[in-house]
């Protein structure tokens, strides 16, 4: 007879309904799956027949026909285990035949019959908008965020099949709580010294500018980027939903209370691939670093490093706040909207005062080349790293917290949205002109960067944004309109340290 | 039998052919010194094309794979070719013995055995000091450079040096700042500027002064002709000062050829903090006289220094208490923004306003996010109150 039991597939971080039509008939015994099902998707067979086996039920020796509706698109892994198996049941009348109405099943089978978790439950479950979703226990947490409420949870194939055929109540299972956040160690206090690079961390939070650390070995690059995200505020709503489902996607693990709230840090090794960092790879289209990183901070060490076809993956996500991933078949917008913090040594050898480095000419050019480009165009940022002094490092006396930074970040956040409707970083040419005016002291010392060759075009546009970003912080709500004074433009001017001319001894 | 040549070479004066000998792979100076001791440049040529019998002795010193090595090698030499770029160029090609020989080299332990010069070479007939160093320089060793060379002018005295990055384009700079005539001494031919960026300085070299080679035109740049350049800037001067240079460098084989050559050497003191002068202050350790301004210099030539001693205005604005310091800070080491943040403990759009009014005024200069003090302490050259110093200690 037949059975239809409502399941969900998974593509990029959006979930797929998938109605699973199971058709047991007379002739000989077999079992077909059509419907695009992958290989991950066909071996679902054996799976469900040992679950079945093995859960004392009985698998019927009749012929089979399992359909993944709608046929047209490709399903993927093994989350369709669970609705097979309750569609085979059903069709072969060990269920009642309205049992499965209104239910809507994910979870992989064990070949004991058990429920397994699979990566994604948080968007499949929300695509099952109007059905009660039943889920492996282990994935209850995850697929509440994206079904709350209606999120029942199994443990065994048994446990279930008892459960809908009413003769036991539905199991009520201490779901674990999901892996305990580890509370924020990381703390903008726990960097010694380098005020330099502390300011330019609290610019970029303010600003939504991209970062370019430079220095060398030990200096303690790594250590800043990761208390970048300590400065930035908490995700809102929206955004904590669409991370949140972006991280259930790639099978990440999520926070304690399950929503992604504080903004993330991902910091992809330098080996990682273009699939790693962009995502795609199979036919789910896996979410990539890029994605992981919504909403937080994607910090490249060694950006020299990473290959080129790499660095040029991240150039539509950074101009687009978004990547889509194209495969013949399928393809997957998934929001990518970070703030790029690349760490470098300022050359080969690690660079030092002028008249240290050991690089000859054509070494340097070499490093210089892997990192030129549109790339380094759009760090607005960019900060030498000198290892902090001694006295620095043995001085008791802590600097400013991440939580009193954070507030000047919120306050100068809320100031950029509120007047210019976007953060410094995003604002256009003909929008510095409107909401940059500079004084003019400050117009003369751009001047005089710009005629000594000091300064080029973008470079100009950049240092704008970024005094704009540094009044902000400074002024507040009552120099908004005013013009952007000199000690700005310096403070700005002295923050973007040229890579061209750190990585270059000078001609004499 | 030796005729192969002949119709196109008869014409051609013997500057071409020695020309196209100087470019024959393997036959370097001392070789070619030799054959051209017992041939003629274009019997010398027919000799090692193997048209002309070599004679008796040379043909017994170099074995016969030598011999038919420098006849594979010279077929790729034309001495028309040769010729006709040198006077595109406006080199002028001589050879050892020649009047227009430079008589510094003639007696020399290796003299080159062919110079290829442009520029007027009257200017080696003045007094002559080397300054040389490193290619990776501080802001104050170009400085120095700079500064020496100007003052070195100003006493009407000829300075010689590499065309390289760093300390020799900067003592190029300094002599040409006063219109002066400098001696840059390269290691390729004189049609190719190098390093690239020497471009401009190269050809102004060669307008104002003299540029010359050992090699042909054509010569690129290789490794092992540099300590054969050194070599001759080293004869050719007769102080050598060191202005930077590390534990290994190019300009220590400068000084070792001016020690075989009896060639004071001389060197100016620098930082232990600072890596650029480890060479140098090694050559201190190892007895080279330090050069603290240009009045050691000209007392090492045995020159009157007391015309010496015109105070220099300093035009630029007096920086204030906390500029001052930031200056004290920088002229110890290269300083970067984030060292003078933390050591002056003010703010960081503070400190940076500094920077920048201290750079506007010319008191600092900022190269890849180092910042260094430009210019000397009490000034370098002449206004250097050494008298007092000693007066103080007495």
């Amino acid at each position: 007879m037949f059975a239809g039991v409502n399941g969900a597939t998974i593509t990029g971080a959006q979930g797929h309904r998938v109605v699973v039509e199971v058709y047991v008939g007379i002739g000989l015994p077999a079992f077909h799956m059509v419907g695009l099902p992958d290989e991950a998707c066909r071996e679902a067979r054996d799976r469900v027949r040992a679950a079945i086996d093995s859960s004392d039920l009985h698998w019927p020796t009749k012929r089979i026909t399992v359909n993944l509706a709608p046929t047209h698109h490709r399903k993927t892994g093994s989350v369709l285990d669970l609705a097979i198996a309750l569609g085979i049941l059903a069709a072969d009348q060990q269920l009642p035949a309205d049992a499965l109405a209104g239910l809507g099943f994910l979870g992989e089978l064990g070949l004991d019959g058990s429920v397994r978790v699979v990566p994604g439950l948080a968007p499949m479950a929300a695509v099952l908008g109007d059905v009660e979703v039943v889920v492996p226990v282990a994935g209850h947490r995850e697929a509440e965020v994206g079904a709350s409420g209606r999120v029942r949870s199994v443990a065994t194939l048994n446990e279930l099949v008892a459960a809908l055929a009413k003769t036991a109540p539905w199991p009520d299972h201490r779901y674990p709580e999901l892996a305990a956040e580890a509370p924020a160690t990381t703390d903008l206090s726990d960097v010694r010294g380098q005020p330099v690079p502390r300011r330019a961390l609290e610019i970029a939070a303010a600003g939504g500018h991209h970062l370019l650390l430079i220095g060398p070995p030990g200096s303690g690059k790594t250590m800043l980027a990761e208390r970048l995200p300590t400065l930035l505020p908490p995700l809102g709503q929206d955004l904590a939903l669409e991370s949140t489902m972006i991280h259930s996607a790639a099978g990440v693990g999520l926070p304690a209370g399950g929503m992604v709230s504080s903004p993330p840090f991902r910091a992809p090794h330098h080996t990682s691939s273009v699939v790693a960092l962009v995502g795609g790879g199979s036919q789910t289209l896996r979410p990539g670093e890029v994605s992981l990183a919504h909403g937080g901070v994607l910090f490249l060490d060694e950006l020299g490093e990473f290959p080129t076809s790499v660095l040029e993956g991240l150039r539509q996500p950074l101009e687009a706040g978004s990547i889509t991933v194209s495969r013949s078949a399928v393809h997957a917008t998934l929001p990518a909207r970070f703030l790029l913090v690349g760490a470098t040594n300022p050359c080969p050898c690690g660079g030092g005062p002028p008249g240290v480095c050991e690089c000859d000419e054509t070494r340097r050019q070499r490093y210089l080349r892997r990192l030129s480009g549109p790339l380094l165009d759009r760090f607005d940022l960019r900060v030498a790293v000198s290892r902090p002094a001694v006295s620095d490092l043995i001085d008791t006396d802590p600097g400013e917290s991440s939580a009193v930074v954070a507030r000047r970040v919120a306050a100068a956040r809320r100031l950029a949205h509120a007047h210019r409707g976007m953060l410094n970083a995003d604002l256009s040419g003909q929008q510095l002109d409107e909401f940059a005016v500079l004084e003019p002291a400050a117009v003369t010392m751009l001047r005089d960067q710009l005629e000594r060759g000091r300064l080029s075009g973008r470079g100009y546009h950049r240092v704008r944004r970024v005094a704009r970003t540094i009044a902000d912080i400074h002024g507040g709500e009552a120099d908004v309109d005013a013009p952007i004074g000199e000690r700005h433009i310096v403070e700005a001017l002295s923050l973007r340290a040229d890579v061209r001319s750190v990585l270059n001894v000078p001609a004499a | 039998m030796n005729g192969v040549r002949d119709d196109d070479g008869g014409s051609l004066p013997d500057s071409a052919h020695l020309a196209a000998l100087a470019g024959v792979k393997g036959l370097g100076p001392r070789r070619l010194g030799l054959l051209l001791s017992w041939h003629h440049p274009r019997e010398a040529l027919a000799v090692v094309n193997g048209d002309a019998a070599p004679a008796a002795p040379l043909a017994a010193a170099w074995p016969s794979e030598f011999w038919e090595h420098l006849r594979v090698a010279s077929s790729q030499r034309n001495p028309a070719a040769c010729h006709s770029t040198c006077v595109e160029w406006g080199i002028s090609v001589v050879g050892w013995g020649h009047r227009a020989f430079p008589n510094q080299l003639l007696n020399d332990p290796a003299p080159p055995a062919v110079l290829f010069m442009r520029g007027d070479p009257s200017v080696l007939g003045r007094r002559r000091v080397g300054i040389i160093g490193t290619r990776n320089a501080t802001r104050a060793g170009t400085d120095t450079a700079h500064v020496l060379g100007r003052e070195l002018t100003h006493h009407h005295i000829a300075v010689v040096s590499g065309l390289a990055k760093g300390i020799d384009g900067a003592a190029h700079r300094g002599v040409l700042s006063v219109g002066g005539a400098p001696i840059g001494v390269v290691a390729n031919g004189l049609d190719q500027p190098y390093p690239a960026v020497h471009r401009a300085l190269w050809e102004q070299v060669a307008e104002c002064g003299l540029l010359m080679s050992e090699w042909p035109p054509g010569t690129t740049p290789e490794a092992f002709r540099f300590p054969l350049r050194n070599r001759i800037i080293a004869a050719l001067s007769e102080v050598v000062v060191v202005v930077e240079s590390r534990e290994r460098g190019g300009s220590l084989s400068t000084v070792r050829e001016a020690a075989t050559r009896d060639v004071q050497v001389m060197a100016v003191p620098g930082s232990p903090m600072v890596r650029a002068s480890s060479g140098t202050n090694q050559l201190l350790c190892d007895g080279a006289a330090p050069v603290t301004g240009v009045d050691d210099v000209l007392m090492a030539l045995g020159l009157d220094t007391r015309r010496s001693g015109d105070r220099v205005h300093e035009p630029r604005p007096a920086p204030d208490d906390r500029s001052a310091r930031v200056i004290e800070l920088c002229r110890l080491m290269p300083r970067t923004l984030d060292d003078l943040v933390s050591a002056l403990d003010l703010s960081v759009s503070e400190v940076a306003m500094r920077l920048a009014r201290l750079e506007r005024d010319g008191w600092i200069a900022e190269t890849g996010g180092w910042f260094q003090v430009i210019g000397a302490w009490s000034g370098l050259g002449s206004d250097r109150g050494r008298g007092g110093v000693h007066e103080d200690l007495a």
